[in-house]
């Protein structure tokens, strides 16, 4: 496997300002992850996730608030149903249920927030390619 | 649209929209016009033929269908307007990337393309346990289609669509049948033709074929009329030199019951039966699954207002379009169910039951509409003993 694909789906409040922080203390973050900013991670739904996987995502990890955090209310939980379901629907599929990561920070763990990154970028590489990406990109490699 | 002209012109011919005499019937039919939706089918192929600059209206009218063919049952000149929506939308999708409204954005249809990756490993069977005997190699298969993944993804709704699964192979069990179920099984296709993505829709068909040969299957049984239509129908002419048999579970044990020596213990209720539109009038079977309902002794059979060849909808197709229109005609048909006096709701479509089991869920009308709803093949399999 040369490069995973790793999406980050990052939450606009407590994970943001950790990566933002991260980010301005020059902290060393996996090259091959794209985050995405939404304002809430209960935005996200199982689709959006699923999607994810069928374009090629090898692994997706939520970062979400703290459940008390939450600046809306139920955001986190509603993160923590999404990802059961998914997770079930990857077993099924075969891919994989560990591609999927849900992760919570309050607003100062920059450090803790890098470190997960690394050890999700770690475990991905670890199981290689997504089996079900799409027919164009298992063509082109 | 004027390049796709030559193509619109063939897909006119092939359904007969010619044939049109604007009589009308099919918009007067049509349950997403008369639950109020700005949509007519008599509007779209006139549009089709005559108007083909009004890209907006063509665009929208094309993903409104249902394709529960209420229309072609009424339509006098025997146009195929399900069949026209269809290649209408294979073009549009393929064209210019359409994908209609798509209920759930498009969870389904995510994990059914994922499925044409040639790799995967499924867990699929996990719920296979000692009450069920299965083979791995053999004649006969079971198709199980999506029931794994509706389990899961509807699960809050609480729909059991496995217990369809579940209950089938009972029933083939008790007819000392032991069928293959196969681990690397794919979703039939049928919601990716229907939304118009025909080359996933075709990957689909050839990987499930590949996984048949493999197993040494020639017979196919199933109990979901949609991968029936599409296993019976259409793999054929995907599929150069296909060679399977499909067989619908009802119509084996209508054929099995006539043979002798089986009967179904009386069960005392009062039940209605929704006829799925892939069943009744896309594969003709009216008559099956109600003769299966009466000779359960003791349940007293009664028809809905609308049944049979003029049934309605359950209010989607293929997970696009569900919305406000599509609740009403579910509540509208929730209503006649209820209005026969029935206990129990049968079906035999697993969309049917989820469908309809949404509706049922609504706070405020749960009182008037709610009903015991269960699959055709799960009372069947409950009540089935050998006699004499």
């Amino acid at each position: 496997m040369e490069r995973a694909n790793l999406l980050g789906i990052c939450c606009n409040w407590s994970p943001w300002a950790c990566y933002n922080a991260a980010g301005m203390a020059r902290l060393k973050m996996p090259p091959n992850l794209r985050v995405i900013r939404v304002m809430c991670i209960g935005r996200i739904n199982q689709a959006l996730i699923l999607h994810a996987f069928e374009h090629g995502a090898d692994g997706v990890i939520l970062l979400e608030c703290q459940d008390e955090d939450c600046r809306y209310g139920p955001g986190p939980e509603v993160g923590h149903t999404n990802v059961e379901k998914v997770r079930k629907l990857l077993h099924l599929l075969g891919i994989g249920q560990k591609r999927l990561v849900e992760k919570s920070f309050a607003a100062h763990e920059k450090q803790e927030l890098v470190d997960a990154l690394w050890e999700f970028a770690g475990q991905i590489k670890a199981m290689g390619t997504n089996p079900a990406k799409p027919r164009q990109e298992r063509e082109a490699s | 649209m004027t390049n796709d002209d030559a193509r619109i012109d063939r897909i006119i011919r092939d359904c007969s929209l010619y044939q049109c005499l604007e009589c009308g019937k099919c918009s007067a039919s049509c349950p997403r016009l008369l639950t109020g939706k700005e949509y007519s089918p008599r509007l779209l192929a006139h549009k089709l033929i005559s108007e083909r600059g009004d890209e907006a209206f063509i665009e929208n009218s094309v993903w409104e269908c249902l394709t529960c063919g209420l229309c072609e049952e009424r339509c006098p000149s025997g146009v195929e307007f399900s069949r026209a929506i269809v290649e209408m939308r294979t073009l549009l999708a393929s064209k210019k990337g359409m994908k209609g409204y798509r209920a759930h954005d498009g969870a389904l249809h995510s994990w059914m393309r994922m499925m044409t990756s040639p790799k995967l490993e499924q867990n699929r069977l996990d719920w296979v346990g000692p009450e069920i005997k299965v083979a791995e190699k053999g004649p006969l298969a079971f198709f199980t289609g999506c029931a794994p993944y509706f389990q899961v993804f509807f699960s809050g709704i609480e729909v059991d669509t496995l217990s369809i699964a579940r209950d089938s192979i009972r029933l083939l069990n008790f007819l000392d049948i032991v069928p293959v179920l196969i681990k690397e099984e794919r979703c039939c296709g049928h919601d990716l033709l229907y939304t118009g993505d025909r080359e996933n829709f075709e990957l689909l068909c050839r990987l499930n074929y590949e996984e048949f040969k493999a197993a040494g299957v020639t017979e196919v049984v199933t109990s979901c009329p949609e991968c029936f239509l599409v296993l019976d129908q259409y793999m054929p002419e995907v599929i150069p030199g296909y060679d399977l048999k499909t067989t619908l579970l009802i119509d084996l044990l209508e054929r099995e019951m006539k043979k002798g020596g089986k009967a179904f213990k009386p069960l005392s209720t009062r039940a209605t039966y929704q006829d799925p539109c892939r069943l009744g009038r896309y594969s003709g079977r009216y008559e099956g699954p109600r003769n299966l309902i009466n000779m359960v002794p003791d349940l007293a059979f009664v028809e809905m207002e609308n049944s049979g060849r003029s049934a309605i909808c359950c209010g989607n197709n293929a997970f696009i379009n569900c919305d406000a229109y599509s609740k009403r005609i579910q509540v509208e048909r929730l209503k006649q169910a209820r209005a026969t006096g029935a206990d129990l709701l049968i079906t035999a479509c697993p969309k049917c039951m989820i469908h309809l089991t949404c509706a049922m869920r609504d706070p405020l009308k749960s009182g008037k509409i709610s009903m015991a709803i269960r699959d055709l093949v799960s009372v069947l399999a409950e009540q089935i003993e050998w006699k004499g």
